[in-house]
């Protein structure tokens, strides 16, 4: 009862109190920060090899034109249940018109194949792979807890392009966009 | 006794004391006195710092993580003295798996300061050795402007960047950095 009588006046003195503590900073001689910080999967690429060249060493359609893009990646998956992949996709089929192409090969059968060789903690897609415009297609598979070098870790695509007699003699052209994803 | 206080007081008393202090404030008159004070004013510094921070991302991948740390300070220095503030981080990144002070993972740079000269290009902090983050000069006062700072506290920024390495192992991470300064 006492104290029921008395809050009414305390009441703002209490709040005036509790609101100096809040607003002044503590000076001392000295303080104490704690720093966090949340890792969370992660990862990057790099395309080494800007213009890869496709050349062909046969003069009778015997050999087909091949070439090799090299990339660097980085990448950091969840410690538990992660993973990550590397793919690519043709963005821009060959032009100009005339000479090879991903979506409408002049030839059925036609393709820009590749292979992949991708170091440790990655997995190089298996085989012959077939390029495509609508679709992104593997290049490398990570699985949990994966973690590169700090200066990334190197990997490579071998392309294989049909030399078909159908393309008109010139220079074709078609961008190839890679894609590293971690979980 | 207590009767004696209950009684009122008697006339003749009463005329009396109003005497006695009519004749008291005539004899008045005006005097000084110089009284000497002297204050010995000691060096001393103070430091306050936000009890957390939280370190963001960078925009691209395993770009390094930044924050920045406002430290606030108020320091009175003697005309051949001077002071500092340092930094250490005393306790190292935890759990294990992450980033490490002790790998030199975290750096930082300083920020223009109101009172002092900040540390200048990028220190490494540490967790065995004190860093300096600020140096205060002799005769060193805080606030009011003049030959003192003009703000009060005085403040400095501490950026603050921790390396994005591919071997951390995801998870949270922290570390606590002691602030110290002197002055002298």
């Amino acid at each position: 009862m006492r104290m029921s009588k008395y809050l009414p006046s305390l009441l703002p003195a209490c709040l005036t109190l509790a609101l100096a503590g809040t607003a002044h900073a503590q000076f001392a001689t000295t303080g104490t920060t704690t720093v966090s910080v949340a890792i969370a999967p992660e990862a990057a690429l790099q395309i080494n090899t800007g213009t890869s060249t496709l050349t062909n060493s046969g003069t009778t359609f015997n050999s087909n034109y091949t070439g090799t893009t090299s990339l660097t990646y980085k990448v950091r998956t969840t410690k538990v249940g992660g993973s990550g992949t590397i793919t690519l996709k043709v963005t821009t089929d060959f032009g100009p018109a005339g000479g090879p192409s991903v979506a409408t090969p002049p030839t059925a059968g036609d393709t820009l194949a590749y292979t992949c060789t991708v170091t440790s903690p990655g997995t190089g897609c298996s085989g012959s792979q077939t390029s495509s415009t609508s679709s992104s297609t593997s290049v490398a598979t990570f699985g949990t807890d994966a973690k590169s070098a700090s200066a990334g870790n190197g990997g490579s695509v071998s392309w294989t392009l049909t030399n078909d007699p159908q393309y008109s003699t010139g220079t074709y052209t078609a961008t190839v966009t890679f894609t590293i994803s971690a979980t | 006794m207590a009767k004696m206080f209950r009684r009122p007081c008697r006339p003749w008393l009463v005329r009396l004391l109003a005497g006695a202090l009519a004749i008291g404030s005539g004899i008045g008159g005006t005097g000084s006195v110089n009284q000497t004070l002297n204050a010995t004013l000691q060096p001393i510094a103070k430091l306050s710092v936000p009890a957390s921070l939280s370190l963001t991302a960078g925009a691209t991948g395993f770009s390094p993580f930044s924050g920045t740390l406002a430290v606030s300070y108020r320091a009175r220095s003697t005309p051949t003295g001077g002071g500092t503030i340092t930094v250490r981080v005393t306790s190292d990144f935890l759990p294990t798996g992450g980033p490490s002070a002790a790998a030199a993972a975290l750096t930082y740079t300083c920020g223009n300061a109101s009172l002092g000269t900040p540390c200048s290009g990028t220190q490494t902090a540490s967790t065995t050795a004190q860093t300096l983050v600020l140096t205060l000069p002799a005769s060193a006062c805080t606030g009011g402007g003049g030959s003192c700072s003009a703000s009060d506290p005085a403040s400095l920024n501490v950026n603050l960047s921790l390396t994005d390495n591919p071997s951390y192992d995801t998870g949270s991470y922290s570390a606590q950095l002691t602030f110290t300064i002197s002055a002298t």
